[in-house]
């Protein structure tokens, strides 16, 4: 097995205006992913515009300069194509992969959103996209039972004015009030090639991407000055918080959330180890002691994981939802008492293997693919400014050991840290 | 100053696209399929039997899902505990999916570990203790997880449309794993039973990764090693029913902030000789992202996040869903868009421009797709699943990019039926009822579910 979690090429360039070019050339299939992060995510928006790095997101499907509205997925798509695009609270990313020989009208297609969004920026296009992102929003979050749990998480874990307060998808209040002189400035801000790294996986050379990049990106002005988010400390900000909420949901379900550590640190890959020993798998704690043990879960319903963000202490969460006749207190406790057992009685060698065979897996699928791996090295090159770090988080999940996650569960899982959300289903309380 | 290039590029040189050549074996009573894929560090295995939905019998809908959660509860050599344990231990869990037309499970685990992991997989599927008390257990929780599941929309509407269109008093007229009094009024022997008539047969074993470093006849008789049974007969597929009429089936979700679109008629089989140009209009109608339904209802309208028109084909039979969630208070003029466009493509067919869309992703998909062990696995499941032969792949593509207006026009024209369509809406009936009616899309009616 691979020493590195990253066995590919990895080559980098630096074009005269800023932007970052990775390319990590591999044969073995007939198609390139091209990959673009933005520095840029919710964490950016000020007070009043929550939701707008995501629906700005939206906007950059729309057209630009040279692509009129609906060419861009047309031509994606109309060439064998996948696409998408996504925000967090870190940053935004857009991604393309295509049959080989298309990988310059992709370059094309990025360079001239790029360069040039905003001139082809029209209201007609805000309110289409702002009905759209309202239609996501009712979907995602609030049509559905605990849909809106991430969005109850937030600001129980970080305080008012810190950067991850608010969720990506914004308030309504905000969207309906979101102005085009603000996506305009927010373009002219962020979507510049000093604040973007391009990332190309798969069957091109690096020369050949090196060059087309300066042809179709080297010619796009850098930005200026740009708001940075804001710091958000967490200092002071502790204590344990509990939030009741009453809904139209099928049963009470629990999450515990604590602050753990920032993405990319050792301290949270011991994290990252140490809730896949919590609840990933049948042969994980939760399975083990709440659904298999005691009964007080639903199988199929616990799990614990972590939030991979990068620009404060990142949350880990464990959740699980109540069989028949069981309360949300008697629940709430029992959950308790299997994180704080991970404080107070350790993880065991079989417990740390199996989580490790288990990342390792994942790690491999994460890789086999080349969006999967141009996704990684934008996220590295953007977070770390090196992309060749990438080789190293799958080492530093095998480096953990036992009294390396007693350490981090002693630190970050202490119940006067503790944030709990609890489901009621309507009835039961009123 | 920045100076775009306006020109779009053309362009370059295609790269031959190729699917592995399929390897099949013989052994012990079984057949391996595989594929050879080098250069990745993981492998997968699936074992697939012909046990799915389709061969349960009415009133046992969903015992095919309650026995294989059971199958993990331990097995005649260890306790569920320890194989959970064993398993993972390999970095896998054990991935078990029920279809219409198989039962299938698959490891995925680092190519060294796949003979560990098949041994595993086999003793879990052959030789389970499924131990009485842990099956009535299993059952249960099964049945509340499909209630918790079904307090989200879709579930009901979906269980709807299915019935209205074939008929709940044949198996594929209710819903693939059960409903949640269904599966709680399953008995502990005919989850037994189940396992019995359909998991003694050898099944075929799927093997995808470096094949250079794998046994492919040692695997073979650790998956097939205890099977005594022939294997079945598939069936003949069940003729289309077209319908003449339209209605409008509404199923009651107070207080909900969008409607969920369910619309449908009965479609041919998946190895109807139509499956090429009859999914490509499918693409053109609703799959694309430009596609017809998406333009309208999403980009120009704004009342959806997003809605599709898809052909769900098995073995035996088909249909033809469109599904989305628009805003409650769009739901009507929604509906009149979606049924308008479907009824415009029936009637005059897809245009070159959207066609060419159409042709040139699914076959670059064929490429983009198909990059993993587990994306070859299950185009190898397809293949045996739908008893197509080998160069099947290969010659989809070529299939695909040969698609013509004209004949895409026709199998739109013959496989689209407007005016028989079934219109199931989920959404807030005392808010959407008055407004659905005066559509006149047709009769509607409030579903008892």
């Amino acid at each position: 097995m691979s020493e590195t979690g990253f066995p590919w090429p990895i080559e980098t360039t630096r074009l005269a205006n800023g932007m970052r070019v990775v390319v990590s050339e591999d044969r073995s299939a007939p198609v390139v992913a091209v990959n673009l992060w933005y520095d840029v995510g919710s964490r950016h928006e000020p007070e009043g515009q929550t939701g707008f790095a995501h629906l700005f997101e939206h906007l950059m499907f729309e057209g630009s300069v040279n692509v009129p509205k609906t060419e861009h997925m047309r031509l994606v798509q109309g060439n064998g194509g996948s696409l998408n695009a996504t925000t967090n609270p870190d940053r935004t990313n857009y991604f393309e992969t295509l049959p080989a020989e298309h990988l310059e009208l992709a370059l094309w297609l990025e360079a001239d959103r790029m360069g040039g969004l905003v001139p082809a920026l029209v209201q007609e296009t805000l309110d289409n996209q702002r009905d759209v992102v309202k239609n996501e929003r009712r979907q995602r979050y609030e049509n559905v039972p605990y849909g809106d749990a991430w969005l109850r998480l937030l600001p129980l874990l970080y305080p008012d004015g810190h950067p991850y307060h608010h969720p990506t998808i914004g308030s309504m209040a905000d969207l309906n009030a979101a102005e085009l002189a603000t996506f305009q400035a927010f373009h002219r801000s962020y979507y510049v090639p000093d604040n973007a790294v391009l990332t190309v996986a798969g069957d091109a050379a690096p020369a050949e991407v090196f060059a087309l990049a300066e042809k179709y990106f080297g010619r796009l002005d850098s930005g200026g000055a740009r708001p940075s988010a804001p710091e958000g400390s967490l200092a002071g900000w502790a204590g344990p918080v509990s939030s009741v909420v009453a809904s139209e949901v099928p049963a009470p379900r629990v999450y515990l959330a604590h602050r753990t550590y920032p993405y990319g640190t050792p301290e949270y890959d011991a994290v990252t180890v140490l809730a896949t020993v919590l609840g990933q798998g049948r042969g994980s704690r939760l399975y083990r002691l709440l659904a298999d043990g005691a009964r007080l879960a639903q199988p199929d319903t616990v799990s614990a994981y972590g939030v991979d963000l990068a620009y404060a202490p990142a949350p880990l969460i464990a959740s699980a939802t109540a069989r028949p006749g069981v309360t949300a207190a008697r629940l709430g406790s029992a959950l308790a008492e299997v994180v704080d057992e991970l404080v107070t009685g350790g993880v065991t060698e079989e417990e740390l293997a199996r989580a490790k065979a288990l990342l390792e897996t994942d790690w491999w699928t994460g890789v086999a693919t080349v969006d999967g791996r141009a996704d990684l090295l934008s996220r590295y090159a953007t977070l770390f400014g090196d992309p060749t770090l990438v080789g190293s988080r799958l080492p530093g999940w095998r480096a953990v050991t036992a009294s390396a996650l007693a350490d981090v569960a002693r630190e970050v899982l202490r119940p006067e840290d503790r944030v709990t959300l609890v489901y009621e289903p309507m009835e039961a309380v009123a | 100053m920045t100076q775009l290039i306006a020109q779009r590029p053309e362009p370059g040189t295609p790269r031959p696209y190729r699917f592995p050549a399929v390897v099949r074996r013989s052994v012990a009573g079984g057949s391996v399929v595989a594929a050879d894929v080098p250069g990745h560090n993981l492998a997968v295995a699936t074992l697939l039997l012909d046990a799915g939905g389709g061969r349960e019998t009415i009133g046992v809908e969903g015992v095919a899902e309650v026995l294989a959660k059971a199958l993990e509860e331990g097995t005649t050599a260890r306790s569920a505990a320890d194989y959970a344990v064993a398993l993972e231990s390999l970095g896998t869990d054990l991935s078990l999916s029920v279809d219409w037309d198989s039962f299938s499970a698959t490891v995925q685990v680092p190519v060294a570990s796949l003979p560990a992991a098949v041994e595993l997989l086999a003793e879990a599927v052959r030789r389970p203790k499924l131990d009485p008390a842990d099956v009535a257990r299993v059952r249960d929780d099964e049945a509340e997880s499909l209630r918790l599941y079904w307090a989200n929309p879709g579930p009901r509407a979906d269980a709807v449309l299915r019935a209205d269109l074939f008929g709940a008093e044949v198996r594929h007229g209710r819903p693939l794993s059960g409903d949640p009094h269904s599966v709680a009024g399953l008995s502990v022997d005919e989850v037994l039973a189940f396992h019995r008539s359909w998991f003694a047969a050898p099944g075929t074993l799927l093997v995808v990764g470096d094949l250079s470093r794998l046994d492919l006849d040692a695997l073979g008789r650790a998956a097939f090693a205890g099977a005594t049974e022939a294997a079945a007969v598939a069936g003949e597929p069940f003729p289309v029913a077209a319908r003449s009429t339209r209605r409008i089936v509404l199923v009651d979700r107070p207080g909900s902030v969008q409607s969920t679109l369910r619309l449908g008629h009965q479609a041919p089989h998946r190895s109807h000789p139509d499956y090429v140009p009859m999914t490509l209009g499918a693409i053109v109608l609703g799959g694309a992202f430009t596609s017809r339904l998406n333009h309208l209802l999403r980009e120009v309208r704004g009342y959806t996040y997003g809605i599709r028109a898809e052909y769900g084909l098995a073995r035996r039979f088909g249909r033809f869903v469109v599904s989305a969630g628009v805003q409650t208070a769009v739901t009507a003029p929604a509906l009149v868009d979606a049924v308008g466009e479907i009824a415009r493509t029936q009637a005059d067919g897809v245009t070159e421009p959207e066609l060419a869309v159409a042709r040139d992703w699914r076959a670059g998909q064929l490429s983009v797709g198909l990059q993993t062990p587990r994306a070859y696995a299950s185009a190898l499941s397809t293949l045996v699943v739908h008893d197509l032969p080998d160069d099947y792949h290969a010659q989809l593509r070529e299939s695909l990019l040969s698609a013509t207006v004209p004949s895409v026009s026709a199998a739109t024209a013959a496989h689209l039926n407007p005016d028989g369509i079934t219109l199931v809406i989920e959404g807030d009936a005392e808010k959407i009822r008055g407004e659905l009616e005066a559509t006149d899309l047709g009769e509607v009616v409030v579903a008892a579910i």
